[in-house]
């Protein structure tokens, strides 16, 4: 059973009576990557985390952690985990630094320094009561007992709901340090924009199945970028003409205000565009961040579509 | 330091000081308020008496009264088996609880699950905690009642008054581990609170009806609450078998709960 994954699962399938949660689902991380799985609420991403943590037990398949059985690994594997629940409620009269030294106590050792450091970089105030912290500062002490230990693997369900953008990308930061320091980490979202700078691997998760796949690279090569340039001394006819060759491009806009306007969107491979507007004198070009989200649903909701007829 | 022994029973007891010292609170208040009395209500030709003497006999007999006249009857009807009955079982069933059930409602339990401890350690560990504080609440009414035995003329035996302790502290076992184990096996706070809760109700009711009449004097030997008083340890000293009983169920009680738990699906 030694895999040479941090994490694996086979056709792990989990039903409450009738309903279905997962639908049997295969998975494999590598150690020291970044995997993240995507899906709307509901698509069983919860569900496949519990198992993993031995919270709950599949109805079927099997799921292997660090080389280990989840439901035998026992006290040794889970102090080598690190894990954010999906619905993170911490509450008592408590302040963070004692519950925090509570779960130390319960888990692997932390270097001296280690709490105050994640404390620090997340901006949290760990000498209030638990009860009267806001949602995000809850989120972050539950970050940090995730991270303090430095676990090998770290579990994180929707680790950055409630937190406001600067915080996510601290946590993006750690997620990437992690990694460096040779840590697997595995998360999930119910927005791939959130993780898509962070994540080496990308599964879909959709109504308990696995949709896809993919390195975050090749979702870029399926990326809908969202384009607008400006360009001088030259008539609308003809970069309608030089534009039209191009498969990928949609939604084109021309519009003319002193100078020429174009706004499109571009499937995928980028360069026939670029390509194609070089031989116009451009004034000003905008290229939108990649969304993948975007790509990856139109991607799969025919599919999707027609499964359900 | 890191590792040190027994963290989740250390949280526990962290977690309830104030809880334990507002229950210790109230037991003193119904010892101060019932013991002193005593001297005045107590005697063989006292207006209590007088009073008693006129009530119907069924409602004595519920109240445990009939032998209210004596320092150690007055004890055992007035607090061991009413007053401080009920704070026990309330305080137990709330703590029997939280233990499981109400951790897992909240959330946390899954946390602390994720973490470096075993599901049996959760439930032995959590039910340590609830078993001290009730043992220090069973304790503490002793001492206290020690302390005004001979200002309140209660004439009581040091050891009698430990064995009625023991079966005091017993009723608040059963009613804790009960609400510890249907928290294992269900995860629902509204379930184990009813158990707790419900069995003391019944065994109470019970014991209630068996007291009528002579007939029906086997029923107490069925209940929690017959156990610890039915044969007035506070008089005649330490009732063995019913401590046997009452302390045996609330160790199969445990046992259940670490199978339940341990077999089960936690809520999230």
């Amino acid at each position: 059973m030694n895999s040479t994954y941090a994490l694996e699962t086979r056709a792990l399938a989990k039903h409450y009576g009738k309903t279905v949660a997962l639908r049997g689902i295969d998975l494999a991380v590598k150690p020291g990557t970044v995997f993240g799985v995507i899906g709307p609420n509901g698509a069983g991403k919860t569900t496949a985390i519990r198992v993993l943590l031995d919270i709950i037990r599949p109805s079927s398949g099997s799921a292997e952690v660090l080389g280990q059985n989840p439901r035998t690994g026992g006290t040794a594997l889970r102090r080598q985990i690190g894990y954010v629940p999906g619905e993170l409620r911490l509450d008592g009269r408590l302040t963070g630094a004692t519950l925090l030294r509570y779960y130390e106590s319960i888990s692997g050792p932390v270097a001296p320094g280690a709490i105050e450091a994640l404390a620090g970089r997340l901006d949290l105030d760990l000498g209030r009561a638990v009860h009267t912290l806001s949602k995000g500062n809850k989120q972050k002490l539950g970050l940090v007992q995730a991270f303090m230990h430095e676990p090998k693997l770290l579990v994180l369900d929707e680790p950055t709901s409630g937190l406001d953008p600067l915080v996510q990308q601290e946590f993006l930061r750690m997620v990437r340090e992690a990694r460096d320091n040779g840590q697997t980490v595995f998360l999930s979202s119910h927005v791939l924009s959130e993780i898509q700078q962070a994540a080496d691997e990308v599964a879909i998760l959709r109504d308990g199945r696995i949709v896809i796949v993919s390195d975050v690279e090749s979702l870029r090569e399926t990326a809908i970028r969202r384009v607008r340039v400006g360009i001088m001394d030259a008539a609308a006819s003809a970069v309608q003409a030089a534009l039209a060759g191009i498969p990928q491009l949609t939604d084109l806009k021309l519009s003319e205000n002193g100078e020429l306007r174009v706004e499109a969107t571009v499937e995928g491979n980028i360069d026939p565009f670029v390509k194609a507007i070089a031989r116009f004198t451009v004034s000003d070009l905008a290229l939108e961040e990649p969304d993948l989200e975007e790509s990856v649903l139109r991607l799969y909701s025919a599919p999707e579509a027609t499964d359900e007829n | 330091m890191k590792t040190s022994a027994l963290p989740l029973f250390r949280r526990a007891i962290v977690d309830s000081w104030r809880a334990t010292l507002g229950w210790s609170l109230g037991i003193a208040a119904a010892i101060l308020l019932y013991m002193p009395l005593f001297p005045a209500l107590g005697g063989k030709d006292s207006q209590m008496t007088q009073l008693l003497d006129n009530l119907p006999s069924q409602l004595v007999q519920t109240l445990g009264y009939s032998n209210i006249t004596t320092g150690s009857g007055y004890a055992e009807a007035t607090f061991y088996g009413l007053l401080g009955f009920v704070l026990m079982i309330i305080a137990a069933t709330s703590w029997g609880t939280a233990a499981i059930a109400g951790d897992e409602e909240s959330g946390s339990l899954e946390l602390t699950l994720a973490h470096g401890v075993t599901r049996t350690q959760v439930v032995l560990e959590r039910t340590l905690g609830v078993v001290i504080r009730l043992v220090w609440l069973a304790l503490f009414s002793a001492l206290l009642i020690l302390a005004l035995n001979n200002s309140s003329e209660l004439d009581l035996k040091p050891a009698n008054v430990f064995a009625v302790a023991a079966a005091y502290l017993g009723l608040g076992l059963v009613s804790a581990t009960l609400g510890i184990a249907v928290g294992a096996l269900t995860g629902r706070k509204v379930y184990a609170t009813g158990a707790g809760a419900g069995i003391a109700v019944l065994s109470y009711a019970l014991n209630a009806i068996g007291s009528q009449s002579r007939d029906l004097d086997v029923l107490r030997d069925f209940t929690p609450y017959g156990w610890a008083y039915h044969h007035t340890p506070l008089t005649s000293g330490a009732d063995w078998a019913g401590l046997v009983l009452l302390y045996g169920f609330s160790v199969l009680f445990v046992v259940i709960a670490v199978i339940a738990l341990r077999r089960r699906d936690i809520a999230g």
